[in-house]
């Protein structure tokens, strides 16, 4: 009776510790109670009286709604979301927050739905989501693009990072050595002699299969392993010599803990990967747009591709708190509020 | 809409190694690889602690802790370990990355149900039965396989059947390390945005229809498996209709 209920004990932390080493999605931080966004509706009930009358008129820069944030299953995004999220509990927004909501394409039901109000987008993939014909090199004008694509949606781009996380195609330190590797335009004479770790929608991506084409790759290059860009296994795949180049992030700190040599994409085939807030328009009417913009578009400012790899590091590698590394960041860049 | 029919109709979906007859030979492949270790391990242990009553808390115990982790996970925390091994046992890093992983989660996944079963298949067993046939002189190898095994096989083949239908169902996710089978299909249409809905559900209707399809296959053996003597009792031997597997049957004094 005795070992079973030892059993029985260990049984269930075992349990809960592949809870905690699988559910990356769900972060802590996503199952924090949101007491603050449920604070205006009940204990303000005057904020539902008829808009005409304005009783709180109180705050010239309007009224400070509830804000529902979101982001996709990866640190970056949620480093992203989350630094949005603290920009705005600073300056009195109640936050309730959405993270790990999974890829674009489970993310945009959702907030199409209006169970998110901003998520932090990436001006390329973005726009290809709709139309991969619209993506281009260039992050402002890739978000005009996105802005178009997503205007029926009643949704709004707000300003663009600085920095950029774009497709990078990355070998080994010691492939780079022996075959001098070190441009993507060397690629096709040594095609053969690579495994390529390449996404599973190469083929149809013209930032992909049309990319390499344009370097003059044949495609499909003879050995190949579908593997999800920039995502984990991908790193790990190449670090392991189970493939040889890997697509991966330009920000993606596997790269530097593995010093892997990205190549130079001299062709400039790869699209402009700037971030910004997507944000539903239903929620921008509730509140004074350009005073909320501002705040955003002020922290999206510092963000630089230094800087977004330095913080990914910190999250990914060293594995800090996601709330602690923003935090620490928005204070740095003296983001808080005075 | 989704439109499934015009992705079955498409002839391109038919031929070569992305099509479906090879990624369905896939998928049966990497099942019945992980079914087969799986039978390996789980069925002589569960008949040896089924037939002795020895370790069976800590064996079931067990099992059921392998049930509960994700597969998904052994699959992640499997792959860094099957990659650095590669240089050390000589295999290709390949096996390492789209196979190995994916093999071993399965397995894991295969083992419970075989195994609990088993166990409880022999402990359903009659023990007056059982004593009977020792009192006849029979060893105990003998009471095995011509008295406990015939009787609890519509159980033991019960644990094959729910192995197999997870397995085939759950080996989709070896698609995301590069591993072929029906997964591909899910997992090729998630990374294509909108075009990506098609291949999605027909990839998740061709696993359903594999499983279901196979799982009628074992269905059709676990009747033939039981003597025909006992085939009015086998249905009320199947498992949850026996007895809990962890109550000693009542054992009468001889």
């Amino acid at each position: 009776m005795r070992t079973h209920r030892v059993l029985t004990l260990g049984a269930s932390l075992l349990v809960l510790l592949s809870a905690c080493t699988t559910g990356g999605g769900a972060s802590p931080s996503a199952a924090r109670p949101s007491t603050a966004s449920s604070a205006p509706s009940s204990s303000a009930p005057e904020s539902t009286a008829p808009e005409s009358t304005a009783p709180e008129s109180s705050a010239p820069t309007g009224e400070k709604a509830a804000i529902k944030i979101g982001s996709d299953n990866f640190y970056e995004s949620e480093l992203m979301g989350e630094i949005y999220a603290q920009v705005l509990e600073a300056n009195g927004y109640p936050v309730e927050r959405k993270f790990g909501l999974g890829s674009r394409q489970e993310r945009i039901p959702t907030m199409d739905a209006g169970d998110v109000d901003l998520v932090p987008e990436y001006v390329g993939s973005g726009t290809g989501f709709y139309d991969k014909t619209k993506i281009g090199g260039d992050g402002a004008e890739n978000a005009k693009a996105l802005q178009e694509a997503v205007a029926s949606k009643n949704l709004t781009v707000l300003g663009i990072t600085p920095g950029e996380d774009t497709n990078a195609f990355v070998v080994r330190k010691d492939t780079s050595d022996s075959l001098s590797l070190t441009k993507m335009s060397q690629l096709k004479d040594v095609q053969d002699q690579l495994k390529w770790g390449l996404p599973a929608d190469c083929d149809t991506n013209p930032l992909c299969q049309g990319a390499l084409e344009e370097y003059g790759i044949t495609y499909p290059p003879k050995q190949r392993e579908a593997l999800g860009a920039c995502d984990v296994p991908m790193a790990q795949a190449l670090q392991g010599k189970a493939i040889d180049l890997a697509e991966l992030c330009s920000t993606q700190p596997a790269i530097a803990q593995f010093g892997f040599v990205v190549l130079d994409d001299d062709l400039d085939t790869q699209p402009a990967e700037n971030i910004a807030p997507l944000v539903r328009n239903d929620y921008l009417a509730k509140v004074d747009k350009a005073a909320f913009q501002k705040l955003l578009d002020d922290a999206s400012a510092k963000m630089t591709t230094e800087e977004l790899t330095k913080l990914g590091v910190l999250v990914a590698v060293d594995q800090k708190d996601i709330e602690d590394v923003a935090k620490d960041w928005i204070t740095e860049m003296g983001l808080l509020p005075s | 809409m989704p439109d499934i029919p015009g992705f079955f109709l498409d002839p391109a979906h038919w031929t070569g190694t992305t099509g479906i007859p090879n990624r369905m030979l896939e998928h049966l492949v990497i099942s019945g690889l992980a079914i087969l270790i799986a039978t390996l391990i789980g069925l002589p242990l569960g008949l040896y602690i089924g037939h002795t009553g020895r370790g069976a808390n800590l064996a079931i115990n067990l099992a059921n802790i392998g049930r509960a982790v994700p597969s998904y996970a052994v699959l992640v925390m499997v792959l860094p370990v099957s990659l650095s091994l590669a240089p050390v046992l000589g295999y290709s890093p390949s096996l390492g990355l789209n196979f190995l992983p994916i093999l071993i989660a399965m397995t894991l996944l295969a083992i419970p149900p075989i195994l609990v079963n088993a166990y409880a298949g022999l402990r359903s067993v009659d023990r007056d039965l059982i004593e009977a046939a020792r009192g006849m002189g029979l060893r105990e190898t003998q009471i095995l396989r011509r008295v406990e095994m015939p009787i609890a096989s519509s159980i033991i083949v019960g644990g094959f059947r729910t192995a197999t239908l997870q397995v085939i169902a759950t080996a989709t996710i070896g698609a995301i390390l590069s591993g072929g089978g029906l997964g591909r299909f899910i997992i090729d249409g998630l990374s294509q945005g909108l075009v990506g809905r098609d291949s999605i559900y027909a990839g998740a209707l061709l696993v359903t229809l594999l499983a279901v399809g196979v799982d009628l296959v074992l269905a059709l053996v676990q009747r033939r498996l039981v003597p025909r003597g006992l085939r009015g009792r086998a249905e009320a031997d199947r498992p949850g209709g026996g007895r809990p597997a962890l109550t000693r049957p009542d054992s009468t004094p001889v």
